[in-house]
């Protein structure tokens, strides 16, 4: 088959990061080319590269076998290469049509509503389900982002579609959705890029895959010819303990109660009367649909919004303002509300409230000492970094994602709250923080993690619980089944 | 490039390119651009007397560069220093004239004070409007330079005029509340060593403290910043009341060290011309003093060519925003981008 985009030996380095050595990577009309890497294996870079973003050191690029000289997005666009980005790049203050009419739907001259109707009929013929809210993006998922950056994407009628890591956010039932989407667009004659952490994903859809290391492809297979321990030894370098980590039943005193949490915005209940009880060694899984509630529970225990009604209990106490420091929340939405990317990887530890109070005098910041627990953290946690002093938009999205975690873990909190603790993380990453947690509980801990991801949930929960339309159901461990817990999650069978 | 390096490189590099231009635009003119620099050059710097000029031309641009360069690096757009300055040499005058019986050092500090102070409302009013109205703070800190503007002409016809009711200027300043120069016949005070000491004061607030810390961020990532609990509110009106501090208390220091009483057309436009100065700088407080120094050299230099050669200030000034234009382009992915990234790796949306 012809290769419809080429790039040959691309090399870009960083400062004195490699980020790439002398990639090839091709992609073939009406194909699914499946890109897996370890975290900073270089997948974006090599994305970015391709997508106009970033230029490389040495090599080329071709189209059907024409050099594009002058690489920007908007050349890479017109020549029909769309990118759809690891966190999503939308327009907060406008609305999901305003975003999309910035995509390729606009000719000259065309209104809003036609942009939302052409939008709806490409939805539709794709039966790829998008929600369009009129004012700006505020209340919106992050599935649902994704979803419309997607859709915005596809709106360039591209030739080659490039996707880094879809998937992260999507629950069970939406997956095989999403990529049955991939399929539709390849029998179309599209060439499609699909990055993902998730080597099952990648064999069930992918036509030819592609393993970058450390910068370098160090092999091209595809699915009936490899095994998911293959990829997995291939992707590693080694062989690795993937385990999850034993779950342990010890449980100490009471450390958190909820008690009635709401949370009404605009007469609609997006959290709804949650109580729940957790003690020290427990660690509780919520899974559920990306949209139900979780992100708004995640802010209300992180003490940045106020509940409409209920309450937080700590050790019993009424939390207030200086529970902040007691329970540390890793947020769903990274690079938006988790990190400031244009600062420094020190400073990014000082968001925490905690760490932020340990580490200063008299408002005077004690920066040695932040800094030195930022090396700490960095090998602690293997983030790949130079120097504490790097801006954290410097680093890969799975370093980054270690970042956050390493900051909430840092401030010793009684009770950590992860909204998609691994989303981003490679395999052997997401092992290795499991296994963190789990220390962290034994060492009596309490822990909550929302996730989209069941295999997370039932690997890592000692108690599940299922939230839906923001109402949280505990499914006693007697009747716990994955198929229980799905059919929770798609809002069947909801009675208290 | 490091990220030093290019601070530095890139605000030189646009002054040599600004400075190249005005070459040509004098050239186009008919005069002598050699000549011209050079005339410009010793003006600003050919004997200690010019030096002196040059340092008291660049001391309010410290000030209020160093007020914007604060308000700046929490992306809260005090376009207000202009205003803010004037209200601190309206407060300055109003108390300045009736400490005639008070200690040197006691006046020079209630003056000082007076004027900081006037300065830090009128910024932390801007500031509060933001936040507990969500009014944009350029709209309200230009209304207010306006409303800045016509309290001074007001007061100087009024209740501040001079005793003989025959010019729109106020009452001098008693001896007790105006700065020893140093110098003389040069006018060299102290106010440019409080400007001076004032940026590593600002820097450590700005890059050392919690609350710097907090402005910082709140300016860069107000989701992330919300989402941890740091209120954007609070700093916001902290900030702008520093901010504002600073630019009364530049304007304070022209009246009791300078000028000595209160007059219209005050300020040639300190407060605006800050806002280069603070780019050139890069928002770094301690880069406000060399960038000031640049100014405050061009705008004495124009004088001086204007006497000499007849080539009209206009054209240095519009030498002075060409700066700015060249910085901008510097920074623009065209340019910007070589051997580096464009996009800051992982790029936010552009408003976000
Ligand atoms: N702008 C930059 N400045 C410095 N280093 C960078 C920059 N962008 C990427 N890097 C480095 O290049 C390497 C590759 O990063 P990249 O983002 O491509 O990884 P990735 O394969 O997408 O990883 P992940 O799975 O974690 O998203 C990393 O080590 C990263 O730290
Ligand atoms: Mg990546």
């Amino acid at each position: 088959m012809q290769n419809l985009l080429e790039a040959c030996a691309i090399t870009k380095h960083f400062g004195a990061t490699v980020a790439l050595d002398a990639v090839d990577f091709s992609a073939r009309a009406g194909e699914i080319h499946a890109l897996l890497g370890q975290n900073g294996a270089g997948k974006t870079t090599l994305m970015n590269i391709l997508a106009g973003h970033l230029r490389p050191d040495l090599g080329t690029v071709t189209l059907d076998g024409v050099a594009i000289k002058t690489a920007s997005p908007q050349t890479a666009l017109r020549a029909g290469i769309a990118a759809v980005h690891q966190s999503p790049m939308l327009f907060e203050h406008l609305s999901a049509v305003e975003n999309l009419a910035l995509g390729g739907f606009v000719r000259r001259g065309l209104a809003l509503n036609e942009v939302a109707e052409r939008a709806g009929a490409m939805a539709r013929s794709l039966s790829f389900p998008v929600q369009l809210p009129p004012k700006n993006l505020t209340g919106l998922s992050l599935a649902q982002r994704m979803r419309l950056e997607i859709l915005r994407a596809l709106s360039f009628q591209p030739r080659v579609l490039m996707l880094d890591e879809p998937t992260g956010l999507l629950a069970p039932g939406e997956l095989s959705g999403f990529l049955d989407l991939l399929r539709a667009l390849r029998n179309r004659g599209c060439a499609v890029v699909f990055i993902t952490h998730k080597l099952a994903e990648a064999m069930a859809v992918a036509d030819r895959i592609t393993m970058l290391r450390a910068g370098r492809v160090v092999d091209q297979t595809s699915p009936p010819q490899t095994t998911i321990e293959q990829l997995a030894a291939l992707m590693l370098g080694n062989a690795v303990e993937l385990a999850r980590p034993k779950k342990s039943h010890r449980r100490g005193a009471e450390v958190l109660r909820l008690e009635g949490l709401s949370l009404e915005v605009d007469g609609v209940a997006l959290v709804d009367e949650v109580s729940l009880r957790l003690h020290a060694g427990e660690i509780l899984a919520i899974a559920g649909v990306d949209g139900n509630g979780q992100r708004e529970l995640a802010e209300i225990l992180a003490c940045s919004r106020r509940p409409t009604s209920g309450q937080i209990l700590l050790h019993g106490q009424p939390a207030g303002a200086r529970a902040m420091g007691q329970i540390a929340v890793v947020p769903q939405n990274r690079d938006q509300e988790g990190l400031i990317p244009g600062m420094e990887l020190w400073e990014n530890l000082l968001l925490s409230p905690a760490l932020r109070r340990q580490m200063q005098t008299a408002g005077v910041q004690r920066r040695s000492a932040a800094i030195a627990l930022c090396s700490v953290l960095l090998k602690r946690f293997s983030i790949r970094a130079r120097s504490p002093r790097q801006k954290a938009a410097d680093l890969s999205g799975g370093h980054r994602q270690r970042l956050m975690i390493a900051r909430a873990l840092a401030s010793r909190p009684a009770v950590l709250v992860a909204h998609d603790l691994t989303r981003g993380l490679d395999v052997s990453a997401a092992a290795e923080v499991s296994r963190i947690v789990r220390e962290f509980a034994d060492q009596g801990g309490a822990a909550i993690m929302i996730s989209t991801d069941l295999d997370e949930v039932f690997g890592l929960g000692d108690r599940i619980a299922v939230i839906s339309r923001g109402r949280l159901f505990e499914v006693p461990t007697a009747n716990l089944t994955i198929e229980r817990v799905g059919l929770l999650m798609a809002g069947v069978g909801q009675h208290r | 490039m490091s990220p030093v390096i290019s601070a530095t490189v890139k605000p030189l590099a646009a002054m040599a390119v600004a400075i190249g231009l005005l070459a040509i635009g004098l050239a186009a003119l008919g005069a002598n651009p050699a000549v011209t620099l050079t005339a410009l050059l010793s003006g600003a710097f050919g004997d200690w007397l010019a030096v002196a000029d040059t340092l008291l031309k660049a001391t309010p641009l410290v000030f209020t560069g160093l007020s914007v360069s604060l308000a700046f690096s929490g992306s809260i757009w005090n376009i207000g220093a202009e205003g803010q300055l004037l209200f601190g040499a309206l407060a300055a005058t109003a108390c300045g004239i009736h400490l005639a019986r008070w200690s040197h050092v006691a006046a020079i500090s209630a003056v000082l004070g007076a004027g900081a102070i006037a300065g830090a409302l009128a910024g932390a009013l801007c500031g509060w409007l933001r936040t507990r109205f969500s009014v944009n703070e350029v709209i309200s800190t230009i209304m207010l330079n306006f409303i800045a503007l016509q309290a001074v002409s007001w007061a100087v016809h009024g209740p501040l005029m001079e005793p003989s009711h025959s010019y729109p200027i106020s009452q001098k300043l008693p001896a007790a509340a105006c700065m020893h120069w140093f110098f003389p016949p040069s006018r060299l005070n102290c106010g440019l060593l409080l400007a001076i000491g004032l940026a590593p004061a600002c820097y450590f607030w700005l890059y050392r403290t919690n609350s710097g810390f907090e402005l910082r961020a709140v300016g860069r990532n107000p989701r992330a910043t919300a989402f941890f609990g740091i209120a954007a509110g609070p700093i916001t009106v902290v900030a702008m009341a520093l901010s504002g501090g600073l630019a009364g208390l530049g304007g304070a220091v022209q009246v009791c060290a300078i000028t000595q009483r209160l007059f219209e057309r005050f300020s040639p436009g300190w407060g605006y011309e800050a806002i280069a100065v603070a780019l050139v700088a890069r928002l770094n407080p301690l880069a406000v003093v060399p960038s000031a120094l640049f100014f405050g050299a061009l705008d004495n230099g124009a004088q001086v060519i204007q006497r000499t050669q007849g080539v009209s200030p206009v054209l240095v000034q519009a030498a002075q925003g060409l700066i700015i234009f060249v910085l901008l382009a510097f920074d623009t992915p065209i340019l910007a981008r070589g051997r580096s990234a464009t996009l800051p790796h992982h790029k936010q949306p552009a408003d976000a």
